[in-house]
């Protein structure tokens, strides 16, 4: 409770007087309105080749493949998805650097489908920097387990390959869900996968989890209305965590 | 229960080991069907490669041949059949129950799903794009959804079951031998088993699984025979097999803590993870059956530790060994979601571990009770028309 006040007191002001002043819509999340433990974006993050392209203000350029939420089609056009906000965030922490974020998100793809895409949609654009949102589909598809991790595994190597630096986003936190589509095993795979090769994994999940739990948001009973808004808001708060992520990694 | 009349002297006394690891199976299915729970860090998937669907495939393939090799032996080929299709027939019945659980929690999820946010990737799509379709196919076994997995290939082991008892007893290599076969080429040639929707497999892949099944089948029946090179058999390979089940102990130990805390190394999982389920992968297999020579070697049939009054409920579990199942599934599902509605905290997590497993041994002790209670008037009844034993 205590850590939350202090969150929450002081900078909800200040993101109520800035959003005020810079006339954001209210789909726009102001910095302290999602608050995380800070655990959660306490990483151990090596992310070499974008550091060095920062620091010798070179051009970076980072793909986010993955699936519709990557593409932000719920909050109705990619310029409210999170890797639109991750872009705005790291042109403003480094803005030395050229950085361009491609979305190359494509709903309802396994992990096997977005593998195939390297070819084409991440390799030509000679990124510093892969984000690997993975794992929705797969679990609702219910791919073997092994299959998944063996895809991610290939994934991984052919990143490494080529000497780019990746991190892997997991999965929404959807509540009710879980009864129906076995989440938890798609989980525990990807972030094996990611540790034993030594990879960061954005806890997209438990963020999403624990704004669930504390109220920030509600993914249960949203109104019609409200929906669109809540996505672009809950993207604008994943994109932002994630440049907050990406600026620690990059001393 | 006053003393009825017993069984007659000839059958020997039951295997407790089935019911007792049959029954810490199910416990263990109940468990780890309950996602993000912590004790899936004490079940077998955290100490051996194997996990319990190893263990109840096994003992099921055991039992039924135990069972249905004594109809074959006193009744004739065309009545064990007949038994055995008609415990087929009660395993469907048992999964299309399943299916309508997983109907009612589908229904409730698709309030989530009408969310943008979920929908585009999360619908359970292609029951709810075709509902007409995903019946028809979940009744042909073909989607296995969550966890309606493991009856379908129990049932597709039943079918052919009436052909590996009989040709078990006529000659045990001529249905062994294809079946190993059969196995290594899943291995070798990855094949495996379409299901619904397209592009989907068999999550317990049978053309693989059926070597555990008959396995479980022929060894039983190896068990009858001659006791002497049994044991010497046992004697030399319980030091392998007891090298093999330390390590795989130490590798899953560490596996376990590495996750919890990254200073301690996985070891050999670059090497080792991940392992095949689906196909049962060689790694399965053998950790599995060091553990059986371990237990065959090393514990009795009526060892003591399993007749002690805290064993028993595991013992009763075993012996009721479908509904139990079907009742573990269907409390996982139930603790989950009372998990995922209310609390994930530690005290709802213990909470519906007992309360789940203790409805589970209840469950199986009034079964028990009333299959005893059944089985008195017909004795009485035998006693009147005198036709007794």
């Amino acid at each position: 409770m205590n850590i939350r006040g202090r969150l929450f007191a002081g900078p909800l002001l200040a993101g109520l007087m800035a959003a005020a002043l810079t006339g954001v819509g209210a789909a726009r999340a102001e910095p302290e309105d999602c608050p995380t433990p800070p655990e959660m974006t306490d990483a151990d993050i090596k992310l070499p080749l974008v550091g060095e392209r920062l620091r010798a203000h070179q051009p970076l350029s980072v793909v986010a493949i993955g699936g519709a939420s990557t593409m932000g089609k719920a909050a109705g056009s990619p310029d409210l998805s999170y890797p639109h906000r991750l872009g705005e965030d790291l042109a403003k922490a480094f803005p030395e650097s050229r950085i361009t974020v491609a979305n190359k998100g494509v709903p309802r793809q396994t992990a096997k489908d977005m593998f195939r895409r390297f070819e084409t949609d991440v390799f030509p654009a000679d990124p510093a920097l892969v984000i690997w949102e993975v794992g929705i589909y797969d679990a609702v598809q219910s791919t073997d387990v092994e299959d998944f991790a063996g895809t991610l595994k290939d994934g991984l190597d052919a990143l490494k390959n080529r000497a780019i630096d990746t991190m892997f986003v997991d999965m929404q936190f959807s509540p009710n869900s879980a009864t129906v589509i076995n989440f938890d095993a798609y989980l525990k795979t990807l972030h094996r996968a990611g540790d034993l090769a030594d990879v960061y994994v954005f806890p997209r999940f438990e963020m999403m989890r624990y704004w669930s739990e504390q109220n920030v948001f509600n993914f249960d009973d949203v109104p019609d209305a409200d929906r669109r808004k809540l996505a672009a808001r809950v993207y604008d708060c994943l994109g932002r965590k994630m440049a907050e992520v990406i600026r620690r990694a990059v001393p | 229960m006053s003393a009825a009349p017993a069984s007659p002297p000839s059958a020997p006394p039951r295997d407790l080991r089935l019911d007792f690891f049959r029954g810490l199976a199910l416990i263990c299915i109940f468990i780890d069907h309950i996602p993000e729970n912590y004790l899936n860090y004490v079940t077998i998937s955290s100490v051996a490669f194997s996990d319990a669907a190893e263990l109840f495939i096994f003992i099921s393939g055991f039992t039924a041949a135990l069972v249905y090799g004594r109809a074959l032996a006193t009744r004739g080929a065309l009545i064990a059949t007949v038994q055995v299709l008609r415990r087929a027939w009660q395993l469907y019945v048992a999964h299309i129950f399943l299916f309508v659980i997983f109907i009612a929690e589908v229904s409730y999820t698709v309030r989530t799903f009408n969310n943008p946010m979920y929908n585009e990737e999360m619908g359970v799509g292609d029951f709810l794009e075709h509902p007409h379709i995903a019946v028809v196919q979940a009744m042909l076994l073909q989607f296995q959804p969550t966890f309606l997995d493991i009856l379908p290939l129990y049932i597709a082991m039943l079918l052919i079951f009436p052909l590996v008892l009989v040709g078990l007893r006529w000659r045990p290599l001529a249905v062994v031998i294809p079946s190993a076969l059969l196995y290594v080429a899943v291995q070798v040639g990855n094949i495996t088993v379409p299901a619904y929707p397209p592009g989907n497999t068999w999550t317990f892949n049978p053309l693989a699984w059926q070597f555990l099944f008959i396995s479980g089948a022929a060894l039983s029946q190896l068990a009858a025979g001659s006791r002497g090179s049994r044991a010497r058999f046992l004697a030399i390979a319980a030091w392998p097999a007891l090298a093999i089940a330390a390590g795989a102990l130490l590798i899953h130990i560490s596996w376990t803590l590495h996750s919890v805390w990254d200073a301690v190394p996985a070891i050999l999982a670059h090497q080792l993870w991940p392992t095949n389920k689906s196909n049962l992968s060689p790694v399965r297999l053998v950790s599995f059956f060091a553990l059986v020579t371990l237990v065959a070697r090393w514990v009795s049939p009526q060892a003591r530790f399993m007749r002690v009054a805290v064993a028993w409920p595991l013992v009763l579990c075993g012996r009721h060994s479908l509904e139990i199942f079907c009742l573990s599934i269907l409390l996982s599902a139930l603790g989950h979601f009372l998990m995922s509605e209310i609390n994930t905290g530690f005290t709802m997590q213990l909470g519906v571990n007992i309360v789940g497993i203790a409805v589970m041994c209840l469950t199986a002790a009034m079964l028990d009770w009333y299959r005893a209670v059944q089985r008195v008037p017909v004795a009485t009844a035998g006693q009147g028309t005198g036709s007794a034993g």
